[in-house]
C-alpha cells in the first residue's frame, strides 16, 4: 500500500516538475520572421485586416518607449492589437466570462533580439482557452486557427506600409480601440 | 586656544543662523523670495557672446550672395578663409598620416551615392563653399568659403542640390514635384546672427548623409538634434546637453576627429583642458584609459583590448529613422509597371526603391558588426584596380590581435552592389544628378551615364560595365548609451556572444581549453568523492560506536 501511495506522489511530484518548466514554453511560441520588425509588423496588420471574421486592429503599441523615455535603452518590442467581435462578443455577454477581458484585444508582439533577428510572439490561444471550460475552449480554438493564418507571408509580394496608432478609432480616452471591436 | 577658537566658531555660526531666520521665514511665505538678488536684466538678455554681430557695419548691407557675406566676415576675421581651406570641409580631400594614401571625398568611390565627381552641383550642397560646379573651381578664391553653413543660428540658411553650394535665395519648390517649399535666406539677418555651431549646423550634413536622414552612418541622424538621455547620454538635451563641438573641439577651423583619421587607442589619464592634442575627440580625453570605478576594476582591464564604444553603444540607428544596410543599384533604370520611373518605401515608410536610384534595405536599433581595428582605413580610390570575383572592400579596415594600436570596434558594415568597368576592372564613376542628356537620373541610360562620370573623372572607359558587390565599413561612435545600458559581461563571454567572430583572444566562457577544462573537471569529481567517502566513513564510525 505504501508503494502504491508513494508512487503516486512521486507521479504528482513528476507532472509537477514538467508542467513548472515547460508550461510557460505550452502557453507561448516564439517564431524568428524573415523580415525585418516593421515589415514583420505590417505584414501581419495587413494579414489581420484581410482575415475577415470580424477581425480588426485596434492598436499598435510600442513597449521599448515609455523605457526610452525614462532614459534607458530596450530593443524594441512592437505589439500588434486585433480583435474579433465575432469571438469576443460572446465571451463579453456572459457575466461569468466577462473577467477574460483581460485577455483581450488579442495581442502579437514582434521583437528583436540581441542576434539582430526579429522574432514573432504570441499566445497559444487554443490551449489558454481549454482551461476556462468548453465555450470559451471552442472560441479560442477558432481564435487560434484565424491566428495562425496572420503569419504566412507570402514574400513575393510589397511590403505594405506600416499602421500606426489605432486605426479609424480615437486618438485617447474610452473611444480608442472601438473601431478594433473590443 | 582651541577651546576660545571653537566658541567663536560657534558664536559665527550661531550669528549666521539667527541672521538668516527671518529671511527664511520671509521666503518660506513668499518661494519667489528665495532668489538670490541679482542685478535687473535690462532690454535684450545678455549674450554669452562678446561681440553682437547685428551691430557690426560690415553687416548691414543687404547681401545678395553667399560670397558678398563672406567678404563681409573677412574684414574683421582675416585669417578665417585661410584656416578653413585648409580644412577636410574645404578640400574634400584627406592623406593618411599613416600609409600616405590620399583619400577623401574627392577621391575615393563609396558605395552610398558613389563619387561627386561630374555631379558637383548637386553634392556639393554640403561643402563648405560657394560655386563648386566641376573640376575648374579655384580652392584659392577666400570669398568662396561658406561661413554660414556653419555659424548660422537662424536655422533659415539652406542649401539644396543642384546649386553649386550656393544658398536658396529665392522661394523653390524641393522636392521638385513635392508641393514643399523652401524659403530663401534673409541674408543680412543670418550673417547679424551667427554664433557657434549648433548640432542642427554639423547635422544639416552629417545627419543627411548619402542623401537621406541616418542613411550613411547609422550614429547619425536628425534624433541627435534633440536627444534623449536613452540616445545618447552625453547629448541629452535635458542632461549634459553637448553639441558636436563638445568633443570635436576645433582649432584653427580644423575639426578633430575624423573617420578618416580615427584615434582607435588612446592611453593614459583623461587630458587636461587647453593641452594640444591631435585627437581630443576621444572617449578617454575626459574619461581616460582607466575610467571604471575601483569596484568594477575588472573592466578596466578590458581597455587594452576593447574600444569603449563596443560596450557602450550596444546598438546604433536607436529610434524609427533607421539607417540603410544596403543599397543595390543594379536595380537603378528598372521601371514601373506603366513604363515610368517609380518610387516605393518600406513599411516604415523610409524610401526603399526608386527607379533612379535602385534599392535599399533598412534597419533600426542595429547591432553592431565587431572587428580589430587600428584606425587606420585603406581606401578604393577613383581607378584602384577590384577583383569582380569577390566582394570589393571600399575601405579596409587595418589591424589585428597581434597590434598593440589595435582594439575590437563596433562599426557599421554597409552593402553594396555597383557598377564597374568589366574590362579595365575598376568601380566606376557615373554622372547620375543633374538634367542634361547624361544624367542618369534624367536618361535613365547607365551607358552614358558611366561614359561622362569616367570622362570626368579622366578615366579610360571599355564600354562595359556590370555591377559588384561591395561593402563599406564606418567605426560606430555616436549615440553611447547610459552606463546602464552597457553590454554585460555574458553579451560577449558566451558561445553565441556578440564577440563570436573575433579571433586572436582569448574569451573565457567563449573559448575553452580541453586540456583546462578537464583538470577542471577532474578536481570537481575528486572533491565529490571525497565528500561522499569522508560523509560515509562518517555515518559508518558513528553507527557503530553507537
Amino acid at each position: 500500500m505504501l508503494k502504491v501511495i508513494g508512487g503516486f506522489v512521486a507521479g504528482i511530484a513528476v507532472v509537477a516538475v514538467l508542467v513548472y518548466n515547460y508550461a510557460g514554453s505550452l502557453m507561448f511560441r516564439e517564431i524568428e520572421s524573415p523580415f525585418g520588425v516593421e515589415e514583420t509588423v505590417a505584414r501581419i496588420q495587413q494579414n489581420v485586416q484581410n482575415a475577415g471574421n470580424g477581425w480588426s486592429l485596434s492598436g499598435l503599441r510600442n513597449a521599448a518607449k515609455p523605457i526610452e523615455a525614462d532614459g534607458g535603452n530596450v530593443l524594441p518590442v512592437l505589439m500588434i492589437e486585433a480583435c474579433s467581435t465575432r469571438y469576443s462578443g460572446p465571451i463579453l455577454k456572459d457575466d461569468s466570462l466577462r473577467f477574460l477581458s483581460n485577455l483581450m484585444p488579442c495581442k502579437i508582439s514582434v521583437y528583436k533580439k540581441n542576434d539582430g533577428k526579429t522574432y514573432i510572439g504570441l499566445m497559444n490561444a487554443a490551449l489558454i482557452g481549454s482551461l476556462f471550460g468548453s465555450k470559451v475552449g471552442g472560441i479560442m480554438e477558432h481564435v487560434a486557427a484565424d491566428q495562425a493564418k496572420f503569419i504566412v507571408f507570402d514574400p513575393s509580394k510589397p511590403a505594405p506600409a506600416m499602421i500606426k496608432g489605432t486605426p479609424g478609432a480615437a486618438s485617447s480616452g474610452s473611444g480608442a480601440g472601438a473601431a478594433g471591436g473590443c | 586656544m582651541l577651546l576660545r577658537f571653537s566658541s567663536l566658531l560657534s558664536a559665527a555660526a550661531a550669528y549666521v543662523l539667527l541672521a538668516a531666520a527671518p529671511a527664511y521665514a520671509t521666503a518660506a511665505a513668499k518661494p519667489e523670495a528665495m532668489i538670490a538678488p541679482q542685478a535687473q536684466a535690462v532690454g535684450k538678455p545678455v549674450s554669452a557672446s562678446t561681440a553682437d554681430h547685428s551691430k557690426f557695419k560690415e553687416l548691414q548691407k543687404n547681401f545678395t550672395s553667399g560670397p558678398q557675406v563672406t567678404e563681409a566676415c573677412l574684414v574683421c576675421h582675416t585669417e578665417a578663409a585661410k584656416q578653413v581651406q585648409h580644412t577636410k570641409h574645404w578640400t574634400w580631400e584627406s592623406t593618411d598620416p599613416k600609409t600616405g594614401q590620399v583619400r577623401g571625398k574627392k577621391n575615393i568611390i563609396n558605395n552610398y551615392c558613389t563619387s561627386p565627381v561630374s555631379n558637383e552641383k548637386d553634392c556639393m550642397a554640403c561643402h563648405a563653399g560657394y560655386g563648386w560646379k566641376d573640376d575648374k573651381f579655384d580652392f584659392k578664391v577666400e570669398k568662396n568659403v561658406d561661413c554660414l553653413i556653419c555659424h548660422d543660428t537662424t536655422g533659415t540658411y539652406r542649401k539644396l542640390p543642384g546649386y553649386a553650394g550656393h544658398p536658396v535665395l529665392k522661394r523653390v519648390e524641393f522636392p521638385h514635384g513635392s508641393g514643399r517649399f523652401v524659403e530663401p535666406a534673409d541674408l543680412k539677418k543670418v550673417a547679424q546672427s551667427i554664433g557657434m555651431p549648433s548640432r542642427s549646423n554639423c547635422g544639416s550634413c552629417h545627419f543627411f548623409g548619402a542623401g537621406g536622414n541616418g542613411a550613411k552612418h547609422g550614429d547619425l541622424d536628425s534624433s541627435l538634434q534633440h536627444p534623449g538621455k536613452y540616445l545618447d547620454v552625453h547629448m541629452d538635451e535635458k542632461g549634459l546637453n553637448f553639441t558636436c563641438v563638445t568633443c570635436h573641439a576645433t582649432s584653427s577651423h580644423q575639426v578633430s576627429g575624423s573617420r578618416y583619421n580615427v584615434a582607435a587607442v588612446v592611453e593614459g589619464p583623461a587630458h587636461i583642458r587647453g593641452k594640444k592634442d591631435e585627437s581630443p575627440a576621444s572617449c578617454q580625453s575626459c574619461h581616460s584609459d582607466k575610467p571604471h570605478h575601483d569596484k568594477m576594476g575588472m573592466l578596466n582591464q578590458h581597455t587594452d583590448k576593447l574600444a569603449c564604444q563596443t560596450c557602450h553603444i550596444p546598438q546604433y540607428a536607436r529610434n524609427e529613422i533607421g539607417t540603410e544596410a544596403s543599397w543595390d543599384w543594379s536595380l537603378a533604370t528598372t521601371m514601373g509597371p506603366d513604363g515610368k520611373p517609380m518610387v516605393r518605401k518600406d513599411s516604415a515608410g523610409r524610401r526603399a526603391f526608386d527607379s533612379k536610384k535602385g534599392t535599399w534595405v533598412w534597419d533600426s536599433y542595429v547591432i553592431p558588426e565587431y572587428r580589430w581595428y587600428n584606425g587606420v582605413s585603406t581606401y578604393k580610390v577613383i581607378g584602384d584596380k577590384i577583383d569582380p570575383s569577390k566582394t570589393v572592400q571600399i575601405n579596409e579596415v587595418g589591424g589585428g590581435p597581434n597590434d598593440p594600436d589595435s582594439r575590437i570596434w563596433p562599426l557599421k558594415v554597409h552593402r553594396g552592389k555597383q557598377p564597374y568597368d568589366k574590362v579595365n576592372n575598376y568601380l566606376t564613376v557615373q554622372h547620375t544628378a543633374g538634367e542634361d542628356h547624361t544624367a542618369l537620373w534624367h536618361n535613365y541610360d547607365w551607358q552614358k551615364a558611366i561614359g561622362a562620370g569616367m570622362k570626368a573623372a579622366k578615366l579610360p572607359y571599355s564600354g562595359e560595365y556590370g555591377f559588384v558587390d561591395t561593402e563599406m565599413t564606418w567605426p560606430i561612435t555616436h549615440m553611447v548609451a547610459p552606463k546602464h545600458d552597457a553590454l554585460s559581461c555574458a553579451q560577449c563571454h558566451s558561445k553565441n556572444g556578440r564577440l563570436q567572430g573575433i579571433e586572436g583572444v582569448y574569451l573565457p566562457s567563449r573559448d575553452n581549453n580541453k586540456w583546462l577544462d578537464m583538470f577542471g573537471w577532474t578536481l570537481v569529481l575528486l572533491s565529490l568523492i571525497g565528500v561522499l567517502v569522508h560523509g560515509s566513513l562518517r555515518i559508518y564510525t558513528s553507527k557503530k560506536k553507537g
